[in-house]
């Protein structure tokens, strides 16, 4: 087994930002390799223009195709990479981390008897192997993992790495998706789409407004849609405001929702609970407004404003829309 | 229904890493004097969801913890919250196993329990975060898996309709007996334990199984940890000045249109 596989899911007509980071991450570890990159990408549509965004140089692009990855079923992803490790015959399997790959992953990694490290933010090869890094304990602490197995798999944090360059490579091929028949233990019986996830996605957002406890009430919510609307940012939460169900959960920012990486990101009234900091160890730059000087959320951000969030964020917009005109 | 709950004692997730130190290995994390350790989160809405299953249906539910001799306390937590029985599943040589490793003993002490209906484990743990544990454990047993789930809509003696979280969306699915399931926060609020359930707790003896009693011969991990960093963030947030709060807020738009960031 030798060389790199590099698994990309599309999105829309496109491929995820996150697949060309992974991308750029397999050829850097290619370089240091001296080994091959094999992409292949992963949709349920026609993956033609998707393809044509995901030529990174690669030695092949493989194109698995089927209208039955339309709806996430994990055995048929299991079976798709499968037959894609089998084609390539790769050393090391790259993909981004997403809701997806975090459990059609482990799946595999069982099935195959390969070691896996999931939302990793670094790969390097060194002399004991394919040695991924990992932060745990919330961020708190980062873990060098060896990582056996033919191949070796290992899942890509999102906003880590820049976007790799569009550049010519070998052949396109398409792949057939193994059939399957239907798995007798779990049966998918509809898919329902979360309210209030249906506007930007928190992952992919250049800008997200966050509101946490500090916030007071419910009530007060509307501060920060109105900011978010003003601003054209995602808008994101902590952990107690959607325990208290203001907000849905899919809004949920840290490490029990949604891992983020934004350019910028505004926490106002969040105190910085080291579950909601491991969320946001990938923004650019974090802006906290917050009343209480002590809060955490001040050691982690780069600016700060010291006050009520009712009279500062309006101000901040009104502020922002006149510098925008 | 008789019911396993997988459970992990961890560090006290709220610890920030100033106040963490490695042990002796270097390969695992300590709190520095005294902070006690806990139930991982996750696996506290297991023990929930299964007490209230059981609340439901009747039947059986055993805790099962991977750990040093302290995790007992976790495991009595566990049965001051209402389970039935507990076992600690212990050895020197599984000190510092991967997430193929913990399954292997899991499954092990699963099969010697016999009889199980349904296995529910946090979808991740707050220290590791491998989140892995459940979908090899589940391999190992043949069982079908989902995770995470929030929602358990309908259950009888054979099947379940479970509710998995996507990004943007949820599943829902009809998951048969005998199956594991991953469990998330948004299931349920864990219960405190009760009186009653602190004094039975106190006076549970918790059986402990080794190698030996499950059989497990050495294991030889998939993932290999060679080094543990602390992470200590000493930044500070330059401050925005003002005369009050709007002047701050408009201080900051014109600080961020400066460096062209907004």
């Amino acid at each position: 087994m030798a060389g790199i596989l590099v698994i990309a899911e599309a999105a829309g007509t496109g491929v995820t930002r996150e697949s060309l980071e992974t991308a750029s991450l397999a050829m850097r570890l290619a370089a240091a390799m001296q080994q091959p990159v094999c992409g292949a990408l992963l949709g349920a549509g026609d993956l033609a223009n998707a393809a044509a965004q995901f030529q990174c140089g690669f030695s092949a692009l493989l194109l698995v195709e089927s209208p039955q990855l339309a709806t996430y079923v994990a055995q048929q992803y299991v079976a798709a990479v499968q037959s894609l490790i089998a084609k390539v015959q790769p050393a090391v399997v790259l993909f981004p981390h997403t809701a997806k790959s975090r459990d059609w992953a482990p799946r595999l990694a069982a099935k195959i008897g390969s070691g896996l490290v999931l939302d990793c933010v670094n790969v390097t090869v060194e002399q004991e192997g394919v040695t991924a890094s990992k932060p745990m304990y919330g961020g708190g602490v980062l873990a060098k993992l060896v990582v056996h197995g033919d191949p070796a798999l290992v899942s890509v944090r999102a906003g880590i790495f820049e976007c790799a360059q569009l550049s010519s490579g070998g052949a396109v091929e398409r792949m057939e998706l193994p059939q399957l028949a239907a798995h007798p233990g779990i049966q998918h019986l509809e898919s329902i789409s979360i309210e209030g996830a249906g506007g930007q996605r928190l992952k992919d957002a250049k800008t997200i407004i966050s509101g946490g406890r500090g916030i007071g009430e419910k009530d007060n919510w509307h501060f920060i849609v109105e900011a978010a609307a003003a601003l054209g940012a995602a808008v994101g939460c902590s952990r107690p405001v959607a325990d208290a169900g203001w907000v849905s959960s899919s809004s949920q920012v840290g490490l029990s929702g949604a891992l983020v990486a934004p350019d910028i990101y505004i926490a106002v009234g969040i105190s910085g609970a080291i579950q909601h900091l491991a969320g946001i160890s990938s923004a650019k730059t974090v802006i906290a407004i917050n009343n209480d000087p002590e809060a955490d959320i001040f050691k982690r951000a780069d600016y700060g404003v010291v006050d009520d969030f009712k009279e500062v964020l309006p101000a901040f917009v009104e502020r922002i829309k006149q510098l925008r005109s | 229904m008789n019911i396993v709950v997988t459970i992990k004692q961890v560090e006290d997730p709220a610890t920030p890493p100033s106040h963490m130190v490695l042990g002796a290995s270097g390969k695992s994390v300590q709190s520095v004097s005294g902070v006690p350790r806990v139930m991982n989160g996750y696996d506290a809405n297991a023990v929930e969801e299964a007490l209230r299953l059981k609340e439901k249906h009747g039947g059986k539910v055993t805790v099962v913890s991977l750990g040093d001799s302290s995790a007992r306390n976790t495991l009595k937590r566990a049965i001051a919250m209402g389970a039935d029985s507990c076992v600690l599943l212990s050895d020197p040589q599984w000190e510092l196993l991967d997430s193929f490793g913990t399954a292997t003993v899991l499954a092990a002490a699963i099969r010697k329990i016999g009889n199980v209906d349904l296995v529910l484990c946090g979808r991740q743990a707050s220290d590791s975060d491998a989140g892995q544990v459940l979908y090899w454990l589940a391999e190992m047993r043949e069982f079908p898996v989902a995770s995470p789930i929030v929602k358990i809509e309908e259950s009888s003696a054979d099947a379940l309709v479970v509710h998995s979280l996507l990004e943007e969306e949820y599943q829902r699915l009809s998951v048969k007996l005998p199956a594991l399931l991953g469990i998330s926060s948004e299931i349920n609020e864990p219960r405190q334990p009760s009186p009653k359930g602190t004094v039975t707790a106190t006076r549970t003896m918790v059986p402990t199984w080794n190698a030996a009693a499950l059989a497990v011969g050495p294991l030889t991990c998939k993932v290999d940890m060679t080094k543990l960093e602390i992470q200590i963030r000493t930044g500070k947030a330059e401050l925005i000045e003002g005369a009050d709060g709007a002047a701050r807020g408009r201080a900051l738009a014109d600080k961020l249109h400066q460096l062209e960031l907004l």
